[in-house]
């Protein structure tokens, strides 16, 4: 019997005022992979995440993570899917007003009745899992960009989710920082079984970490399947990025039109 | 002056502008007058003398090109060295888009207009209706809110007004006690001064002056810290954490206000009738004895509970204005302090707005 997929968007139509960002988007991403959405930037990417997880509501089209369908915020059946996932936001997102312990502690405090001891170990252990022990004590703004998104990772990981979604956990990041990032999503895949979606354009991230890729450009899916594929494909806008080429739409130059130019020394 | 370079008129009726050695900003802000000019006759930039040139140059160029095109006239780039003809080809501007947007009648505009304003008053009410839901009945379903978080709004919004709540107030009371006096004085009236100033600030002014300081204070406050948190995304965050922001944002604030402005509005009264007081003994020679049986023979509970109806009232104002602004925001840094200051306004007119239907009502 073939497994219900993770994640399923049917058809999915999003837009802002008058301008429509994603265009019939159906995808399935599956159990324990770790998923990459490509494309160029304004492509659709990161309103694509933000729809799955519930934070844009689409004009068409239905989603579904784990079974459940997240339409309706603060139901009890939205509930249990947002406690059963991680979101980490490009910039953080930390609440500015706590300190980073306190941050991690968040969920936990709010969504459980475990006895403040037992939460101080789990925040423990979460800030030991991405390396930051040593900053429980420290407010957001005392922390450098990498050290955020690490500690933003932690609260992400507070519940022990089934699925993390990583919106450009890469962007400002050093190569070093990035790498490091993203050696840390492998281990949680391969060590928790999470299956993570990362939202990128960083082409080393996607080729060190992702099992299968779903490619979008103009709003529009192109490719969904393993990186290998979308690699073999030869022609549209999905080997130049790989070729890092901008296949953005060839600016139009008019100015023999304009002018004559004559008696060039 | 250098940078001017002279124009001239050929046989051909051509107008020929000598373009100087080094083309750059300064000599293209001197041709103001042909980009003004009405291209009427065939253009010609000799670059004979040209040693180099600058974006400017190139800008200048590709513009008068495209009118001289769109009045049927012709521009010509006479003797220009290779290299510069290569830069001047790397700056081409894009062509512009052709813009599909038909400009909007007067009654299209009023209509766009009316929508948004509908559309704006649908959010506000939303977020007034989501505000009053989480704070009350939505306790019973979920109560997403941080552990003190109560305690630490009230000392914030409630407590540490209260200096400048009183300052003022007492103020005000003062002064306007004394402006009456005066008027009372040439009547004999100045017993009067007692009942006069206690119910003014009793039941106006105690609970107007507090709700425009905490309209400054918590309003600006409240709408700041949402909207930097929605600008930061950490509002999105709560949201995929299954935390309500309005309940973990507002809600305590929503309950220290309501608490606190109560007690504020009686500081405040107190602290008014506290200088009319002094200006009575100080200036009208009344005794304490006279102020104080005057002031309490006039005063009914009535008055007392008018004020305390407003200031929650008033409270209820701030909190959910400041939070609709502080939701609504959209863009950057810049769009919190335009939010924030629109809130502050927002807020001092519905509560002016309000205490006059009180005056009818209650």
């Amino acid at each position: 019997m073939q497994e219900h997929p993770l994640i399923r968007t049917k058809n999915i139509v999003v837009g802002y005022g008058s301008r429509t960002v994603l265009d019939d988007v159906s995808i399935d991403i599956n159990r324990g992979d770790i998923t990459a959405i490509l494309g160029t930037s304004g492509c659709g990417k990161t309103t694509l995440l933000k729809t799955i997880v519930g934070l844009i509501s689409p004009r068409a089209g239905s989603i579904e993570i784990l079974g459940h369908s997240l339409v309706e915020p603060d139901s009890d059946e939205s509930l249990t899917v947002l406690k059963k996932i991680g979101v980490l936001f490009q910039n953080g997102a930390l609440i500015g007003s706590l300190s980073i312990a306190d941050n991690v502690a968040l969920p936990l405090t709010l969504h459980t009745d475990l006895p403040v001891s037992i939460i101080t170990e789990i925040v423990a252990i979460k800030l030991s899992q991405v390396k930051l022990s040593h900053a429980a004590n420290l407010l957001p703004e005392e922390l450098s960009g990498g050290m955020r998104k690490r500690a933003a990772l932690a609260r992400a990981l507070a519940l022990d989710p089934e699925i993390l979604f990583c919106d450009e956990p890469s962007a400002g990041l050093d190569p070093v920082t990035s790498a490091g990032l993203d050696e840390l999503l492998l281990e949680l895949k391969q060590s928790l079984g999470i299956s993570i979606v990362v939202v990128t354009h960083e082409l080393f991230s996607i080729e060190a970490i992702a099992d299968s890729i779903i490619f979008l450009h103009k709003g529009k899916l192109l490719y969904r399947g393993e990186l290998s594929g979308a690699q073999a494909i030869t022609q549209g806008p999905i080997p130049n990025f790989f070729a890092r080429v901008d296949s953005q739409d060839s600016v139009v130059h008019n100015a023999d039109e304009l002018f004559t130019v004559e008696n060039v020394s | 002056m250098e940078g001017i370079v002279p124009a001239m008129v050929n046989n051909e009726q051509e107008l020929i502008i000598l373009v100087p050695e080094h083309a750059n900003r300064v000599w293209v802000g001197t041709q103001r007058p042909l980009v003004m000019l009405a291209l009427s006759r065939p253009l010609v930039f000799d670059f004979s003398s040209t040693l180099s040139l600058d974006s400017s140059t190139a800008a200048l160029i590709y513009n008068l090109g495209r009118r001289c095109k769109a009045s049927g006239s012709t521009l010509t780039i006479r003797n220009i060295k290779a290299d510069l003809h290569s830069t001047l080809t790397a700056w081409q501007p894009p062509s512009p888009v052709s813009n599909t947007l038909t400009r909007m009648g007067m009654l299209e505009d009023l209509g766009t207009a009316t929508l948004a304003f509908i559309e704006e008053c649908k959010e506000a009410l939303s977020v007034c209706a989501e505000t009053l839901y989480w704070s009350t009945w939505g306790l019973f379903k979920k109560r997403d809110i941080r552990k003190g978080a109560l305690g630490e709004q009230m000392y914030q919004l409630g407590f540490k007004a209260l200096g400048i709540v009183g300052l003022l107030s007492f103020l005000i009371g003062m002064v306007l006690a004394l402006q009456s006096a005066i008027q009372l004085k040439q009547f004999g009236a100045g017993s009067f001064l007692a009942p006069m100033i206690g119910i003014a600030m009793i039941r106006e002014l105690g609970p107007l002056l507090t709700a425009i300081i905490l309209a400054g204070r918590t309003g600006s406050a409240t709408t700041a810290e949402i909207a930097t948190m929605v600008v930061g995304e950490e509002i999105d965050a709560l949201k995929t954490m299954g935390i309500n922001p309005i309940q973990y944002v507002v809600t305590p604030k929503f309950w220290a206000i309501t608490v606190t402005m109560p007690f504020l509005s009686i500081v405040s009264t107190a602290m008014g009738i506290a200088g009319g007081f002094l200006i009575s003994l100080l200036y009208l020679e009344l005794s304490a004895s006279l102020f104080w049986q005057q002031l309490v023979l006039n005063l009914f509970i009535r008055d007392v509970m008018a004020g305390i109806l407003k200031s929650i009232a008033f409270s209820w104002l701030i909190v959910m204005i400041g939070a609709y602004f502080g939701f609504k925001v959209r863009g950057g840094a810049e769009a919190v302090g335009k939010e924030t200051t629109s809130c502050v306004v927002a807020a001092i007119f519905a509560i002016i707005v309000a205490d006059a239907i009180f005056s009818f009502v209650i």
